[in-house]
């Protein structure tokens, strides 16, 4: 190594060089050091000023909630900064846990203390995860106001799950079918389980419009969304009872088999529709060519619960050949098993002991939960 | 002999600039992952910050979770760590216990504390691990499944697991680790956000030694004060918060922690489960599946999530801790050469052209070389050939910009989730980070080439981790 390097027309010398690089490393050292110390000292503080008040705001809080006449405004006046932040913290806290009058008066401890404002601002001017926390308040304090006087539209789909709950528990949509077009119309990606489930409560109000809804839009619809709503439709139950089901057993043949295996647990709580039982569908979808498909329709016709289906699924498991498929089916048809013959069992061997032995276990330690309350 | 001396001299030199440029282009990546780290974390705290408005026991949309937890010889803790395992908070729960072949009391402590009842009937399917002797459920428990095997290891024991469940996902998990309680509702989000493409997901692993651990939680997060675990504590957080973050944010993450990991069972039976020849199954299995899925031309992802916790006793001996650390850089080797088809192969994308080869230099060669420098620096004095400013720029690039990165992690740390929520504990972290440059660091080196010897000889055992126990409340009384 040389006393100096040459970089194009330059001759640095190497003294430069290590002094530079030291002063580099020695700059990022001390700030590095500055700040994760100075950032924990500041939490810390911060920390201890909210534990030494956070006693008493609750004790308060509580007490003024389950009184008749909390005079809020009063309370909210008195407190300092580090109290408010503290009252916010347990309002969330506890606006999770109470229901009744109790959540009613916390309620509106939350307009006292500015949460709808502050929630509105956050609309306005935060990134997506102040924005969902902001509608998230608003629906913890069953107050769209906000969200309607904010200059606002909803740009992801957790936004507009979050905004389609919003006007569903506050009562502001004329029709729950409102909601589920908000949620559904233009989306292309797949919802976050909140998603599923927002989808799922305002389904389960207008369970027919869901499935028209479905009918009409399911084509546009991506593979993992279709799926997801395929799954939303099978926890509706029997609730429907005319709904246009075509573009479920449609579905069932489509090309991608988590689509296929969704379609069939959907079909599970409609046995009783005619167009279910036609003997050339049935053979197509137990003549699936996956494994996982074919567990799943095993579990549909399981689901169904009569001895027609407990019949078709019996000699379906005969000729299966997955020994994963056969055992998804056998669990299906021990809890259908008096509809199955004395042979079944000695048919289908293995796989039928196997569901047998864990059912009655499933049920005995059930037994024991309930019996125990644990 | 002029020659000679002109041509070590040379020699020198030569390996003095390459070792440099070496460390300037490691460090670089190193510098790079970290600021895509802070990105991600940024991230992820937001995302942290979000609590949905909805109840999530009441929703049925969340995914079966099994616990598969491998245990050999565990007879001690078998009981607490299965009991805390029942009790996490998840809507649809499953724990499978495996067995693996224990000779102490691990399968009759189990068989009397959960009323255990063996089934008559035998697996119906083929299962790839050792024998099964017999599957025992539950009469307390409708969510607990023992499986007894013969012994085969831990992969084998997670295959076990894994081809007896009935859950869309499974979470590896040691039987020895200690989960938060609402560690599963967290790693299990990239599911729920892209229940379509997510097929893997980790959490962070932290340091339990000396923490205060009651019914299976960890009441009360305490720095270790000695010195071999606290310089693990930094380990681990300069390596989760920094490292796998940052591969995190360009969906290139390699690794996922055996003791805390989250996958789809059907993808991971499709690949053939665990590998039974390796040591490092959690690298083997991250690093197969990036391979299958990618030749199987399927979106997917492989995500790190900073929020869910599990906490791990680290070896507290330096006999034990090399005997982990060889067996960790031999299953890394075994792992690199096995999946050597993946190096600089732009079918992989960024994984095979970027993230898998820059591992390699820097994970893999990294402390061999400065194995090497701690080597030729002595080497150089005694030849007289020292150049001192190499030896100052070595040191700079070596301990300087490494202690920069270990107080990265610790920022990091403090910036997002604040465990060691004490200034103290932080200022003895940031001096931990100062201390494992002198004397831990170049035992790492010393580590990583025995651990090289062994792979070359062969040595395939996993050695036994000696765990002193965790402290509670009741210690601290007594």
């Amino acid at each position: 190594m040389q006393g100096s390097v040459t970089m194009g027309s330059y001759i640095v010398p190497i003294t430069t060089i290590l002094i530079v690089i030291g002063l580099l490393v020695g700059i990022g050292l001390l700030v590095s050091f500055a700040l994760t110390m100075g950032l924990s000292v500041y939490y810390k503080e911060g920390a201890t000023q909210r534990d030494k008040v956070r006693s008493d705001v609750q004790n308060t809080l509580l007490s003024r909630a389950f009184s008749p006449e909390p005079e809020w405004n009063d309370w909210v006046t008195e407190l300092s900064d580090t109290e408010r932040t503290v009252a916010i913290d347990s309002l969330a806290e506890y606006l999770r846990e109470l229901d009744g009058s109790e959540a009613d008066s916390l309620k509106m401890l939350g307009k006292e203390l500015d949460v709808p404002e502050r929630a509105k601002k956050a609309l306005e001017r935060g990134h997506t995860y102040e924005r969902l926390q902001a509608l998230t308040w608003l629906i913890r304090l069953e107050t769209p106001e906000p969200y309607y006087a904010a200059s606002y539209e909803p740009t992801t789909q957790a936004e507009r799950a979050a905004v389609a709950r919003l006007l569903f528990q506050t009562g502001q949509l004329e029709r729950a079918e409102n909601g589920i077009e908000l949620m559904l119309e233009g989306a292309t990606g797949e919802f976050s389980v909140f998603g599923q489930d927002t989808l799922y409560r305002l389904a389960r109000e207008a369970p027919d419009a869901m499935f028209a809804i479905g009918a009409d839009w399911y084509q546009n619809w991506s593979a993992p969304l279709l799926a997801q709503v395929l799954l939303i439709c099978g926890q509706l139950g029997t609730g429907v009872r005319t709904a246009d089901i075509s573009w479920l057993t449609a579905s069932l043949e489509a090309d991608d088999e988590g689509v296929r295996a969704a379609a069939a647990r959907a079909l599970g709580s409609f046995g009783w529709r005619p167009e279910l039982r036609d003997s050339m569908f049935l053979a197509r979808a137990t003549d699936d060519p996956s494994p996982r498909v074919r567990g799943a329709v095993y579990e549909m016709l399981g689901s169904w619960g009569d001895n027609e289906g407990a019949t078709v699924l019996l000699y379906a498991l005969i000729s299966e050949d997955d020994p994963r498929a056969l055992v998804r089916g056998t669990n299906a048809l021990v809890q259908r098993q008096e509809h199955v013959g004395e042979s079944g069992p000695a048919i289908l061997g293995a796989a039928w002991d196997w569901s047998a032995e864990h059912a009655s276990y499933d049920s005995v330690a059930r037994g024991r939960t309930r019996s125990t309350g644990t | 002999m002029h020659t000679t001396a002109h041509l070590v001299v040379q020699l020198f030199a030569a390996t003095g600039i390459f070792v440099l440029a070496y460390y300037l282009i490691v460090n670089g990546y190193y510098l790079c992952l970290h600021i895509l780290a802070l990105f991600e974390l940024r991230d992820n705290v937001r995302e942290a910050s979000w609590d949905q408005p909805f109840r999530r026991f009441s929703s049925p949309f969340y995914p079966g979770i099994a616990l598969v937890v491998p245990a050999y010889n565990e007879a001690a803790t078998i009981e607490e760590s299965v009991q805390s395992m029942l009790s996490l908070n998840y809507p649809e729960l499953e724990v499978v216990v495996v067995n693996d072949g224990s000779t102490d009391e691990t399968l009759e402590k189990l068989i009397e504390r959960f009323s255990l009842k063996a089934l008559e009937a035998e697996v119906p399917f083929e299962v790839p691990s050792e024998e099964i002797q017999g599957t025992y459920r539950s009469t307390k428990y409708e969510e607990l499944l023992v499986v007894d095997k013969k012994n085969g290891g831990k992969s084998d024991a997670l295959n076990a697991g894994i081809w007896l469940t009935e859950m869309p996902l499974f979470c590896a998990v040691d039987s020895d680790t200690i989960i938060d309680r609402d560690a599963l509702l967290q790693i299990v989000k990239p599911f729920l956000e892209r229940p379509g493409t997510t097929v893997a997901t980790g959490g962070v692993i932290r340091v339990a030694n000396e923490c205060t651990v009651e019914d299976g939680i960890v009441k009360e997060v305490n720095l270790p004060k000695t010195g071999l675990p606290g310089l693990q504590v930094m380990e681990y957080l300069r390596a989760f918060y920094s490292g796998r973050l940052g591969l995190n944010r360009i969906n290139g993450l390699i690794l996922i922690s055996g003791a805390f990991g989250l996958f789809r069972t059907d993808v991971v039976r499709e690949i053939g489960g665990y590998r039974h020849d390796t040591i490092t199954e959690d690298f083997d299995i991250i690093v197969r599946l990036h391979r299958y899925l990618t030749d199987e031309e399927r979106e997917y992802s492989v995500d790190f999530v900073p929020e869910p916790v599990a906490w791990t006793e680290v070896p507290s001996s330096w006999r034990v801790l090399g005997r982990q650390r060889r067996r960790w850089y031999r299953g890394m080797v075994e792992t690199v050469v096995t999946n050597r088809g993946m190096l600089f192969n732009p079918s992989y994308g960024r994984v095979g052209t970027i993230i898998f080869p820059f591992f390699v230099a820097a994970e893999m060669f990294g402390p061999l070389i400065e194995g090497l420098g701690y080597i030729i620096l002595p080497l150089a004095w005694y030849f007289g050939v020292l150049n001192i400013e190499f030896f100052v720029v070595f040191f700079l690039l070596t301990t300087g910009f490494g202690i920069f990165l270990s107080w990265f992690g610790v920022f990091s740390e403090v910036w997002s989730f604040n465990r060691y929520n004490d200034p103290k504990q932080i200022l003895r972290l940031l001096w931990y980070g100062i201390l494992e440059n002198f004397g831990y660091r170049q035992w790492k080196t010393l580590v990583a080439w025995q651990g090289l010897f062994e792979y070359f000889r062969g040595v395939d055992s996993w050695g036994v981790m000696e765990r002193g126990g965790f402290s509670s409340a009741n210690d601290e009384d007594d």
